[in-house]
């Protein structure tokens, strides 16, 4: 524990947050993009970016491809199994009654981490390919949390280009807004809801190869980023997809900032005491999105 | 409920009461969790059965309740039974703070909220060495009570199945299960759909309280992976979709049914347990979501209290 706080480790600690949140809003534009499409909690979100950071491992270790090269297979690979799984099993639980689709994501989340289990075992694995630190003044900087969120902010802004310019963007948000009225207008609202499944799990598989690089890889890592993301688009305001952003940089703030006061270990409850305050003193976030 | 019924559950428990004189030391053993698992299911019955929100996070409960035994036992020397007890009133209390925040609002919050608690709890648990011992794990006296906390673990079990059947069948179930149907009209029929989500939740998490705390007792020994594992919420789930959720002997059925196939058949998988309760969940999900009892129920028009 640290007694004494100076400004310099304030900075620090500024600096870390923001780097670790760009990862945060990443990852929870993609259950945010599920939740307000379909109304579908995807708990399978966290084991799908596990998947996508095995994927960078594998290529990594056999062919020693550069991980944030592997971005070019993780990402297509888990667009297909988000389409997947929409088109198998959550598409016949999206107009039933919440306990349905949150009960068969959470099925599909304990059997892809087992699956993980039996392919790669649960040691831990790391990618070392980029590892120490930029100095700037009195700050350092890891060369992998820099990179990595460089590649987060150039994913998360292409995906709201994508959203806000492109005609298909528009239809994803107008099935978001109104899906009978989409509907009414010739939008093909089940290829919606795959291209939405599939996008977002590509996304989590973006954060998934750009953390195996900082973190332990094991199959058990995804289920904090459900949780995590989860806590983002509270924050952020559920169906209000710029909020994610905000919200995912002041959950790596406030992390970061507990670290200062409580070791590190216990940042996972950190995330979850933001969760339950903010329920409690501001249900409809911090800023309040259209539905809800 | 038919005479013939009542009579072949009176004889099934003066049955079990009189086990224990003939029983081998593993037999009781597995009796005894048989009862655990009953009263894990019908707890999670209680919340998410009748009322629709899905507690992905109720080993927290049972998680509570034995680190509560423990240190009572441990650190204050208490009795097991009173600490056991204890443990139930403490995880009430921990489902009162959490669903205080968390019920208010309809949809996920609830369920997602539940998943992240158990993960705090255990990060606390290790965190706070003094108190639990940390990653260490706290040992409790050696002991041998099997008997006694198998008579225990047993009434547990009854006492959340009488419960359960006795929520059913009065006004305050129907209230549960009408905001289960439709939250909004249950509303605009005048009913406070907070307090009562909010009562069976608290309900709900004193059995795995109590049921922990024996556990605890029973093994001796805890630490925080050992009472906070996930994949107890998630057979505690199986268990009852299987069963057939929001009836009443459907998570008895779910985990004598279960438990018995883990005993005699998947214990020689072991690592493929998740894969195959994941497999189960979806599969029910989508073919059978009212469980074996529900569909039974629905098919001959049973009455709601099976």
């Amino acid at each position: 524990m640290n007694l004494v706080i100076t400004p310099t480790m304030i900075g620090q600690v500024v600096i870390s947050g923001l780097l670790a949140g760009s990862l945060y809003a990443l990852v929870a534009l993609g259950l945010g993009l599920i939740f307000g499409i379909m109304r579908v909690l995807n708990v399978a979100h966290g084991p799908i970016l596990m998947l996508g950071a095995y994927t960078t491992y594998w290529l990594f270790s056999t062919v020693e491809l550069d991980p944030y090269l592997s971005l070019l297979v993780s990402m297509p690979l888990m667009f297909v199994l988000g389409v997947l799984l929409q088109k198998l099993f959550v598409r016949h639980v999206v107009d039933a009654p919440g306990l349905s689709s949150l009960l068969l994501t959470f099925g599909v989340a304990i059997a892809i981490v087992n699956i993980a289990q039996l392919a790669f075992t649960s040691n831990l694995r790391s990618v070392e390919s980029l590892t120490g630190s930029f100095a700037l003044g009195p700050f350092a900087f890891s060369k992998a949390r820099v990179v990595a969120c460089g590649f987060a902010v150039g994913i998360t802004a292409a995906a709201f280009l994508f959203l806000q310019k492109t005609r298909l963007g528009k239809a994803m948000r107008a099935v978001s807004q109104n899906r009978e009225i989409a509907q009414v207008c010739g939008i093909n609202v089940q290829r919606i809801h795959m291209l939405a499944f599939g996008i977002a799990s590509a996304l989590a598989a973006a954060g998934g190869s750009l953390v195996a690089v900082m973190v332990a890889i094991q199959p058990g890592m995804g289920q904090v980023y459900t949780v995590k993301s989860f806590v983002v688009i509270v924050l952020g305001g559920v169906g209000h997809y710029p909020g994610a952003l905000v919200g995912g940089l002041l959950l790596g703030l406030v992390e970061q900032l507990s670290s200062l006061f409580l070791t590190t270990q216990v940042n996972e409850a950190v995330a979850y005491i933001v969760l339950v305050l903010v329920l409690l003193l501001r249900p409809t976030g911090l800023f309040p999105g259209r539905s809800q | 409920m038919t005479r013939g019924f009542l009579a072949g559950l009176g004889v099934l428990l003066v049955a079990l009461a009189l086990y224990p004189a003939v029983a081998t030391g593993y037999g009781l053993r597995v009796m005894l969790q048989l009862f655990m698992w009953i009263a894990l299911a019908q707890s999670w019955n209680l919340i998410s059965g009748l009322t629709g929100y899905v507690s992905f996070g109720h080993v927290a409960f049972f998680g509570m309740g034995a680190y509560t035994t423990g240190i009572l036992i441990v650190k204050l020397g208490w009795v097991w039974g009173v600490a056991a007890l204890a443990g139930g009133l403490t995880a009430a209390g921990l489902a009162f703070v959490i669903g205080w925040p968390c019920l208010r609002l309809k949809g996920p919050y609830f369920a997602i909220s539940m998943l992240g608690l158990n993960e705090a709890l255990r990060v606390l648990a290790s965190y706070f060495e003094g108190l639990t011992g940390g990653g260490y794990g706290l040992s409790l006296p050696t002991l041998d009570a099997s008997g006694p906390i198998y008579y225990a673990m047993g009434g547990v079990a009854v006492a959340v199945t009488a419960l359960v059947h006795l929520i059913v069948t009065s006004r305050f179930g129907l209230r549960l299960m009408t905001i289960r149907e439709d939250e909004v009209a249950a509303e605009a029929m005048g009913i406070a759909t907070f307090r009562y989500k909010l009562y069976a939740f608290v309900l709900s998490a004193v059995g795995p309280g109590i049921v922990g705390g024996l556990s605890a007792r029973d093994h001796g020994y805890i630490e925080p992976i050992s009472v906070f594992p996930i994949v107890t919420t998630i057979t505690m789930i199986v268990m009852v979709l299987v069963g057939g959720k929001g009836t009443i002997w459907g998570p008895v059925l779910g985990a004598t049914l279960l438990f018995s196939f883990q005993e005699l058949v998947w214990s020689h998988f072991i690592s493929l347990h998740q894969l195959l309760f994941g497999a189960i969940m979806v599969a029910m999900v989508l073919a059978m979501p009212r469980g074996i009892l529900g569909a039974l129920r629905q098919r001959y028009g049973l009455p709601r209290t099976i």
